[in-house]
């Protein structure tokens, strides 16, 4: 083992951490310098940016040092992604505090979220390794299951949400609120990792009965209740953009575990049919789905949102308005749900297009982890977390583009958030820890 | 397999470019489902073979990443429908709620009036619209009441535009009439945008003077260059305070919505600017027409003798003339018909000429025909269709103004203008000038005649009986000791039992200057008055020291 602490270069990953320090730094600049349209500065209006830039750039150093032989490429595209958020909620600071006093301390919450989200990354990759991480998560897969259920259940008891939205989101301890569904992505990702590859064998198999061939219904009942959660999450905490981020997860590490896609379409097709019903039951499900297909029925009350996120996705273009330059914060909850609206304002298409671009390289670089990996487990896990980002992704980004209706979840990376931030970085940790694994030839 | 996987990613990418192109012809609903079906189309498309070299894992799972690819393509095309192809319909997107509330994007109050839109000024350089900064917006001020309707309105929160407003809207925001590369430039600069001025022919003392003659009558004056077609009067009444239809702030708008509404549920309709989109029943002003269009067919002369002994017997309805200043003359010249407006002179003219050849003729000047201008002009008719003037009765109603015509104020002056132009009718405009902010004029319009219906022989012996009217008839009142005048008078009897007023005329030195078109409607002030309006407003623009120009 003494190879693996030999100190190495890491230059690619420099090279490419270069671009988000830069964006970093002249992006602050721009959101000083625009409003006032002046071009005298301070160093004060960019220690923000300097943190940031120093704080990647150490990473990679540290990693470097430390010998880690890890991907090279998904700590820059994180970060750059990072910074994008962090920009534009700086950005929509000022315009906030404007509009209501509750947000005087946005982007300094922000800030703190980010610098201790780098720190859980950093440590995860530090010290996954002398702790045998993989072991653990692996051998106690029935407590990952047990602390998600736990949680889910905590939040229907003691849980809150928005107010109005009858939803419940999040548990608050003291001054911290925590949003549980965020931890249960990842704990849930590990169980079913763990699970399915123990079953694997006997998922991919199948039972016969006479002439006809029936999949493994035993094994099959922990999927049912993993159908049945996801489901429970969406009528009991109404909290849609979770129930449809953790069963899209499930079935594809389901997919990739069984190599079946009937399995899939199952599961979707029953999915669909549960959601159906619930949009019958609920009218609240209802009014969701009226603003995805027409938010113009309804223009001041529900319609609200979706409206103005329209107005602000037109008014970017092309090119955009320029950061700072367009008025994105007229969207009600702008820095969380619809802070794609405020980059496809400021941003234009290109920065839209950039962004989802570079999520998608993110999910194909995280797949490339998972398909170098040994071990089944480590592979299946690999599997989970990078879709975890890759759907939430698209649950978000397609709700706010209305293809699919809007679910209040977060933008990885870039919505305001602690929890999210937290958790997502944390999961890069894990991607990144996996990545340095011994690989397959 | 293999052909049907290639195809189906074939056709996906067509109706995704089919309905990114035809974006403005599919409404939200189809472009969800062609996008839906674009996406299963393309699932398909993700069976591609793949090399069975590859463990069976990393096949799954590069299965499921274009699976994901194709969700972001998805994505993608909706951000470009509306982002780019969908972009202005969405941006531009407004809903009124039964209470009046609106929905409209916030941002057209930030954009449009973060730009410094154009001056409107006269032709003396007298400010008629013009733009005051406050804090980061621009508000748009219209001080001189008797010129602010004719700028229109300006109203991007509420009610949009009209008048030179709107259809100069492109010069007023910059988008044109300035210098291409500097507008790019400032654009992506994100420079505030500048508008260009626009130099009006208008003349704000006389139209502030015609305002002052039509008093509280409903009417209109036009008064215009009869060698340009510069139009230097333009009045109507009643008319409306653009000042209190803008409103900078769209939550602080009821000023606005109260003076709208009582603008709108008016009976007078004050938002209509008579001068170009008022039709009114000519009366005898329209014996000059069938006057020129018998003389241009050759069908009469001015020294030509017809019976007039009081009344007429037409497919067996009497017409009755009122007219003639001598009851006991029988016989009068179509020079004596026009100077004492004789119906029934007109009645037999108008028989001689024939439906057809009134119709082409009446078509040849312009009747039926969109007038090219500054503003919209409603259409002026000879009658609601050609067959209506196959009857005899119609066809003599016609001739001497009653019936079913129809002309604008403005149309009535630019007759008038012709027949002292040598039978050229002008283009009128109203807009003589574009200037971009650094003061250069980046457009000059210049006069252009639009049709020459009649020959100039034809134009100058209508001219000579209009002063022959003026000077020997019933519009002695329209005299100016010192001046060339010439006009007719017109009483046009309306359905309602009323009447409006009619005056057409011109003035000059030697050779006549200027027309003028004067309409009352019905009931607001005799045909006294309007000669009056009409013969002082010549006045004053003969002798304002502009007249030069």
């Amino acid at each position: 083992m003494r190879t693996f602490y030999r100190p190495t270069l890491r230059l690619t990953e420099f090279y490419l951490l270069l671009p988000p320090a830069l964006l970093a730094i002249v992006g602050m600049l721009m959101i000083f310098l625009v409003p006032t349209g002046q071009v005298a500065w301070a160093w004060s209006d960019i220690w923000v940016s300097l943190a940031f830039a120093g704080a990647v750039l150490g990473m990679g150093l540290t990693f470097g040092i430390r010998g880690f032989r890890g991907d090279q490429v998904i700590l820059p595209l994180t970060a750059t992604l990072a910074i994008i958020g962090l920009l534009m909620i700086q950005r929509l600071h000022p315009d906030l505090t404007a509009l209501n006093a509750r947000y005087s301390t946005l982007a300094q919450r922000q800030l703190l979220f980010l610098m201790v989200g780098l720190a859980v990354l950093w440590l995860t990759v530090m010290l996954a390794g002398p702790l045998g991480v993989m072991n653990w998560l692996k051998r106690y897969k029935y407590t990952w299951l047990l602390v998600s259920l736990a949680l889910q259940a905590a939040t229907f008891v003691i849980g809150t949400g928005p107010p109005g939205s009858g939803a419940k989101l999040w548990i608050t301890v003291g001054p911290i609120q925590v949003q549980p569904s965020e931890i249960v992505k990842i704990t849930l990702v590990i169980f079913l990792a763990g699970y399915l590859e123990d079953k694997r064998e006997l998922l991919g198999s199948s039972w016969r009965i006479g002439r006809v061939s029936l999949p493994p219904i035993p094994y099959l009942i922990p999927m049912g209740l993993m159908w049945a959660a996801s489901l429970l999450t969406l009528v009991v905490l109404n909290d849609l953009g979770a129930a449809l981020l953790f069963f899209a997860v499930f079935l594809t590490m389901l997919y990739l575990a069984s190599g079946k896609p009937v399995y899939v379409i199952v599961g979707l097709v029953t999915f669909a049919l549960a959601c159906f019903g619930a949009w019958r039951a609920f009218s609240r499900v209802e009014v969701r789905v009226q603003n995805w297909l027409n938010p113009w029925q309804d223009p001041f009350v529900s319609g609200y949102q979706p409206i103005q996120s329209d107005y602000a996705l037109s008014s970017g273009g092309i090119l955009g308005t320029g950061f700072a330059q367009g008025n994105p914060w007229y969207i009600p909850a702008v820095e969380t749900d619809y802070i794609f609206s405020a980059i496809g304002e400021e941003l234009g298409l290109l920065g839209t297009l950039a962004v989802l671009a570079m999520f998608f390289l993110l999910t194909v670089r995280g797949f490339t982890v998972a398909m170098r990996a040994q071990d089944g487990f480590v592979q299946l896990l690999a599997v989970g977390l990078t879709s975890i980002v890759a759907f939430q992704t698209i649950i978000i980004v397609g709700g706010v583009v209305r293809i699919i209706p809007l679910t209040g979840i977060t933008l990885p990376f870039i919505s305001y958030g602690g929890s999210s931030l937290l958790s997502n970085f944390a999961l890069i940790g894990l991607l990144l820890h996996i990545s340095s694994l011994p690989k397959r030839v | 397999m293999s052909v049907i996987v290639s195809l189906a990613g074939v056709c996906a990418f067509a109706l995704l470019t089919g309905g990114l192109v035809f974006a403005d012809r599919i409404s939200d609903a189809q472009w969800l489902f062609a996008l839906g079906v674009a996406w299963l189309l393309m699932l398909v498309a993700t069976r591609i073979s793949l090399p069975t070299r590859i463990p069976t894992f990393n096949r799954t799972l590069i299965r499921t990443s274009l699976v994901i690819a194709t969700v972001f393509i998805v994505i993608s095309a909706q951000l470009v429908r509306i982002q780019i192809v969908a972009s202005d319909a969405t941006y531009n997107r407004t809903t009124v709620a039964p209470d009046g509330e609106i929905m409209g994007n916030p941002r057209l109050a930030t954009s449009e009036l973060s730009i410094q839109r154009g001056e409107i000024r006269d032709r003396n350089g007298d400010l008629i619209a013009g733009t005051e900064q406050q804090g980061e917006i621009y508000v748009r001020a219209w001080p001189d009441p008797s010129t602010a309707y004719v700028a229109g309105y300006y109203s991007p929160l509420l009610y949009g535009s009209a008048g030179l407003e709107a259809t100069w809207n492109a010069e007023l925001t910059g988008d044109s009439g300035n210098d291409p590369l500097e507008r790019v430039i400032n654009n992506l600069l994100n420079r505030p945008q500048q508008g260009a001025d626009l130099r009006l022919t208008l003349d704000s003392s006389l139209q502030q003077e015609a305002m002052n003659l039509l008093g509280d009558s409903t009417g209109a004056v036009v008064v215009m260059d009869v060698d340009t077609g510069g139009v230097h009067v333009f009045a109507s009444n009643p008319n409306f305070d653009p000042n209190q239809i803008f409103t900078p702030d769209r939550t602080a708008n009821e000023r606005a919505t109260g003076y709208w509404e009582s603008l709108v549920e008016n009976p007078d309709a004050p938002l209509l600017p008579r001068a170009n989109l008022g039709l009114f029943t000519p009366g005898s002003t329209f014996k000059t027409v069938t006057a020129a269009i018998g003389i241009e067919l050759g069908v009469i002369e001015p020294d030509d003798v017809y019976e007039d002994s009081g009344q007429i017997t037409i497919d067996g309805r009497v017409l009755v003339e009122n007219n003639r200043p001598d009851e006991t003359r029988d016989l009068w010249t179509v020079r004596e018909g026009i100077a004492w407006s004789l119906n029934v002179v007109f009645a037999q003219i108008g028989l001689d000429i024939g439906t057809e050849d009134y119709w082409r003729l009446g078509e040849d000047l312009g009747f039926g025909q969109q007038i090219p201008f500054d503003l919209p002009v409603a259409e002026s008719q000879l009658a609601n269709n050609r067959g209506a003037l196959d009857r005899d009765n119609a066809l003599a109603d016609t001739a001497f103004g009653q019936g079913e015509i129809l002309v604008s104020p403005l149309f009535m002056c630019m007759l008038t203008s012709m027949y002292v132009n040598d039978g050229a009718m002008m283009q009128p405009y109203l807009v003589s000038q574009v200037v971009d902010e650094h003061g250069n004029v980046t457009q000059s319009i210049r006069p252009q005649v639009w049709r020459s219906p009649i020959s100039s022989q034809t134009a100058s012996e209508v001219e000579e009986l209009m002063i022959g009217a003026v000077n020997n008839g019933s519009v002695a009142r329209a005299q100016v000791e010192g001046y060339v005048v010439g006009g007719k008078t017109g009483t046009a009897e309306t359905g309602d039992g009323s009447a409006h007023s009619w005056f057409i005329g011109f003035i000059g030195m030697d050779e006549p200057r200027y027309a003028v078109a004067v309409v009352l409607e019905g009931g607001s002030g005799g045909p006294a008055s309007a000669v009056t309006i009409g013969r002082d407003i010549l006045y004053s623009t003969i002798t304002s020291p502009d007249s030069g120009n």
